[in-house]
């Protein structure tokens, strides 16, 4: 079994000249595991070699709606190499499982493949086969054929109708139809946001392996608890039967955070035949084999006076959902809590379409949200004649506008300043269609964004070992955003030993437990379980030192000593000086454990289980007395050619506010992934229906456009956070969601600057602009 | 379907091997070899992170059949580092932190070592057009641009 294991000391510094301020926490200390990523020897979740390994293969519906009638399996069963071909018939019955929240499940039976069919890519046969190309082979001659019925592909068809109101979405203050009525000056547009995918470049899969009733699962995981919880309520087996092994994700934005019904099937053959089983999705499978981001709708009214102060905001939303599931996202987010407004509206529906159930991707709700809100705001600055940031910091929020509590820290004036300052927003020519380069029009935009601070309860196990050196275990996961290596940083800052001497361990589910990594609380939730922990074990290794009367400072009678470069002495340093190593040797130990978590004291173990298995116990960011978020602004500038309407961002300039940065490398480097998948959400992302099929024609990465590195500008990102502790325990706030609110209406905004022509419909193709 | 030998040349190794003929080189490498640090993202030459080197020169494994590699020289992201000491472009991505989650690293670094001895990486624009084959969900592209940038840099000195 392939453990995740990392040295520190294999990696390369950072380039702070001072080595132990690069190692601490706010270091910029160059990724830990990116030696084995950059070789090659990063063993992904699909990639672990065991013998006897079978290969499985989807056969998906290519009808939207309807009733499987027949599936000939003769010809598929009879092809070289095929070992089973399941279907809604021959696949074990497993039990429903319970939701993310943790609902308990309806009593009835789940079988992943289908046979009512809701929409076009469900799963509803699979091959298994000795290799691969036999079961691709034998999966392509499965004969499907279908009762079909009438499908509503999407939010504009005319069976779609107005959807189901989601009262909880429903925010309101004052009186804000008859403020809109009475106000001066008053704007309503209408927003869309299309199909969306995280599109992460490892394509979903796994391996699944029975030993008797205990499940082993390599699989790309965002929650290895949760995803473990389902797989044992699917199978009926105890939760600590099932281990989940997920050493590193290839990217999951949202999308691996649940065990799916692919996950169902490969398990379900692993069980029936008695050998480890691999499924990975195809490009075109990924597409529908979970939800993207819903396609939105949202009018967005604005009432202010002639000065562009707000008095009412009415905001209606709707996205789409899928036949039996249900998603929401929340497209008010945003809109409640950005600018001060005195009236405030905002009601959301949601309209049932034959879809794969979305999901979460990037800022689920925020990103749409801003793209509301961050548009309306630039036509009001447009229609009172006011600079759009300017017009932004007349509104500011000095308090959450929705809560009226205080902000736990809001540096967004500050980002507004320094990222008008960075990109020379004062040269601006306010008029639109007045900057040009040659054949060239060029435009400049603003938009702000925003995330929610999400915390929760969270657990780690760290360990000062004989040698000295220091093991952090958690069945957290790191896929990309750099948990080993802030990990690695807060227990050696906490402990007192070099990051070298740091082993931090991910990715197994028989780890200390941990919740999703999701909605950017991970960082936050596990530097503080380790510095908990870490300091646990650094209280015993010098109640130890001080009390063993084997311990060379036994003599002292020191109340306390300190630990620094793994080597310990009295503070005053008139005694001993002896390593980690030479004291736990001379004490008789071979190693201190603790185990931190920051669960309330009186914490059961069924609320243990709750807290790392659902997201029932997150922590509200409004709980208490304050309102918790982080902040950014984008300044960016398009250059739009006048005759062909073709777009490209030439330059990003975004001040973000993320609290305290626990590696300011790796957060820099997150900042600018989001920001550029913002791009490609304002300018080339969109799944695009067949409308006689209910199918997205688009569903590979030639077809769905994603950005490449020839449409990337340099982006320059600047942190204006301070540290907030009323956001997590080391002063962070959220970082991986935050870069791409706002950046697709700081573009829109931009192409208007540069156009006049407002494209309020995501993309931003040409075809909306000649 | 019968299997015929192959003979792969691969990071200076020897590898006999009895495959079908539409084994493509991606799965002969990952299912096979057990050499999974060439990546499959699409399987269908749309992403680059299955990029290798056939006598030198950028291909996409998972477009090209095994049995058409045969006799050639075969280099892989494992093969890149020399005892132990990484490859200038390596360490320029670890410099640069030119990746997140890694899975489209492999690839990119493949590209980006073509690139520059292809002559490609003469501006950044230049190396933004010719490692526009290789995509990065993540979007690490400036990183990767500044890691080209300053391994070729270090090639030119």
């Amino acid at each position: 079994m392939t453990v995740h294991n990392i040295r520190v000391g294999e990696s390369k510094r950072g380039d702070a000249s001072d080595g132990a301020l690069t190692e601490a926490v706010g270091g910029r200390l160059s990724r830990v595991d990116g030696p084995a990523k950059i070789t090659g020897a990063a063993k992904y979740a699909v990639e672990q070699q065991l013998e006897g390994l079978a290969y499985a293969v989807l056969v998906e519906s290519t009808i939207a709606s309807g009733k499987v009638r027949a599936i000939d399996t003769a010809i598929a069963e009879a092809s070289p190499g095929v070992l089973q071909v399941l279907t809604p018939d021959t696949i074990i019955s497993l039990r429903t499982a319970s939701d993310w929240f943790g609902t308990p499940p309806p009593d009835k039976p789940y079988c992943p493949l289908a046979r009512d069919i809701t929409f076009s890519g469900q799963h509803v046969a699979a091959v298994v086969a000795d290799t691969f190309e036999q079961a691709v082979a034998a999966a392509a001659l499965v004969k499907v054929s279908y009762d079909e019925t009438p499908a509503i592909v999407d939010l504009s068809d005319g069976k779609a109708g107005d959807g189901i109101p989601i009262d909880a979405m429903t925010k309101e203050w004052g009186d804000a139809p008859a403020a809109f009525a009475a106000a001066p000056v008053r704007i309503c547009a209408a927003y869309n946001t299309p199909r969306e995918y995280q599109a992460p470049m490892e394509p979903h899969g796994l391996i699944a392996h029975w030993q008797g009733d205990h499940l082993t699962v390599w699989e790309p995981s965002q929650w290895l608890d949760g995803m473990a919880r389902t797989y044992a309520e699917w199978f009926e087996v105890p939760f600590e039967n099932v281990r989940l092994v997920s050493p590193y994700i290839g990217g999951g934005f949202g999308s691996k955070a649940l065990a799916l019904s692919h996950s169902a099937v490969a398990a379900s053959a692993a069980k029936m035949l008695g050998r480890p089983v691999k499924l990975v999705m195809t490009r075109p499978q990924t597409f529908t084999g979970y939800g993207g981001r819903a396609a939105t709708r949202q009018t967005v009214t604005i009432g202010a006076d002639r000065d562009g102060m707000i008095q009412s905001i009415v905001h209606r939303g709707v996205n789409e959902t899928s036949i039996d599931g249900m998603w929401v996202e929340p497209l008010g987010s945003v809109t409640s809590i950005m600018y001060a407004t005195p009236n405030f509206s905002s009601k959301q529906n949601v309209v049932r379409v034959n879809s794969v159930v979305p999901g979460a991707m990037r800022a689920p709700g925020e990103n749409p949200s801003a793209f509301g809100i961050e548009s309306a705001i630039d036509e009001l600055a447009y229609e009172v004649g006011i600079d759009p940031l300017e017009i932004r910091l007349r509104n500011y929020a000095e308090q959450d506008p929705h809560t009226r509590k205080a902000w736990s820290t809001r540096q967004l004036r500050e980002a507004f300043a320094a990222g008008a300052e960075h990109f020379g927003w004062s040269r601006r020519s306010p008029k639109p269609r007045s900057m040009r380069d040659g054949n060239q029009l060029i435009g400049w935009g603003v938009a702000a964004g925003t995330y929610p601070v999400r915390r929760a309860y969270g657990e780690a196990v760290v360990r000062i070992l004989a040698d000295g050196s220091v093991e952090v275990e958690s069945s957290s996961i790191d896929m990309g955003q750099g948990t080993y290596t802030i990990l690695a940083q807060t227990a050696a800052e906490t402990v007192g030993v070099p990051a070298d001497d740091v082993v931090v361990k991910l990715g197994d589910s028989r780890f200390a437990r941990a919740g999703v990594s999701g909605g950017s609380r991970l960082a936050g939730v596990m530097t503080g379980a380790v510095h908990k922990a870490a300091t646990s074990a650094l209280d015993q290794l010098v109640g130890l030192a001080i009390s063993d009367p084997r311990s060379p400072f036994h003599a002292l009678q020191a109340n306390t000593l300190v630990v620094a470069k793994g080597r310990i002495a009295s503070p005053r340093g008139d005694g001993p000086d002896v390593s980690i190593a030479e004291l736990l040797k001379s004490v008789g130990r071979d190693r201190i454990e603790a185990t931190g978590d920051t669960m309330p004291a009186n914490s059961t173990a069924e609320d243990r289980y709750k807290n790392y298995t659902t997201i029932a116990m997150a922590l509200p960011h409004t709980e208490g007395d304050y309102s918790r978020y982080s902040w950014c602004a984008h300044f960016i500038e398009v250059r739009v050619d006048e005759d062909f309407g073709t777009v490209r961002v030439s330059r990003v300039v975004s001040a973000l506010d993320s609290g305290r940065l626990y590696n300011p490398k790796l957060a820099e480097s997150q900042w600018k992934g989001g920001i550029i998948m913002g791009i490609g959400q304002a300018l080339l992302e969109e799944g695009i229906m067949d409308r006689r099929y209910g199918r997205i024609v688009n569903n590979n990465l030639a077809d769905y456009l994603v950005p490449t590195n020839a449409d990337i500008p340099d982006i320059e990102v600047i942190s204006v956070g301070i540290p907030d502790l009323h956001s997590s325990a080391l002063g962070g706030k959220g970082v991986g969601e935050l870069g791409i609110v706002g950046v697709a209406p700081a573009i829109a905004n931009a192409v208007f600057h540069a156009t006049g022509k407002r494209v309020r419909d995501l993309p931003i193709t040409l075809e909306k602009l000649i | 379907m019968t299997k015929i030998p192959v003979h792969l040349d691969i990071n200076g190794q020897h590898h006999e091997l009895q495959l079908e003929p539409r084994v493509t080189l991606l799965d002969a490498l990952r299912e096979r070899l057990g050499l999974t640090g060439t990546k499959k993202g699409c399987d269908h030459g749309q992403c680059g992170a299955c990029t290798v080197h056939i006598d030198g020169e950028r291909v996409l494994a998972c477009l090209t059949l095994a049995a058409q590699a045969e006799g050639r020289a075969i280099t892989t992201i494992e093969g890149l580092a020399r005892a132990g000491e990484l490859h200038p472009v390596q360490a320029a991505f670890l410099e640069q932190d030119a990746f997140q989650c890694g899975y489209c690293t492999p690839g990119q670094i493949m590209s980006a070592v073509a690139c520059i001895r292809e002559g490609h990486a003469g501006s950044d624009e230049e190396i933004r057009e010719y490692m526009a084959g290789n995509l990065c969900r993540c979007g690490a592209y400036p990183h990767i641009v500044a890691a080209v940038r300053q391994a070729a840099q270090e090639f030119a000195s």
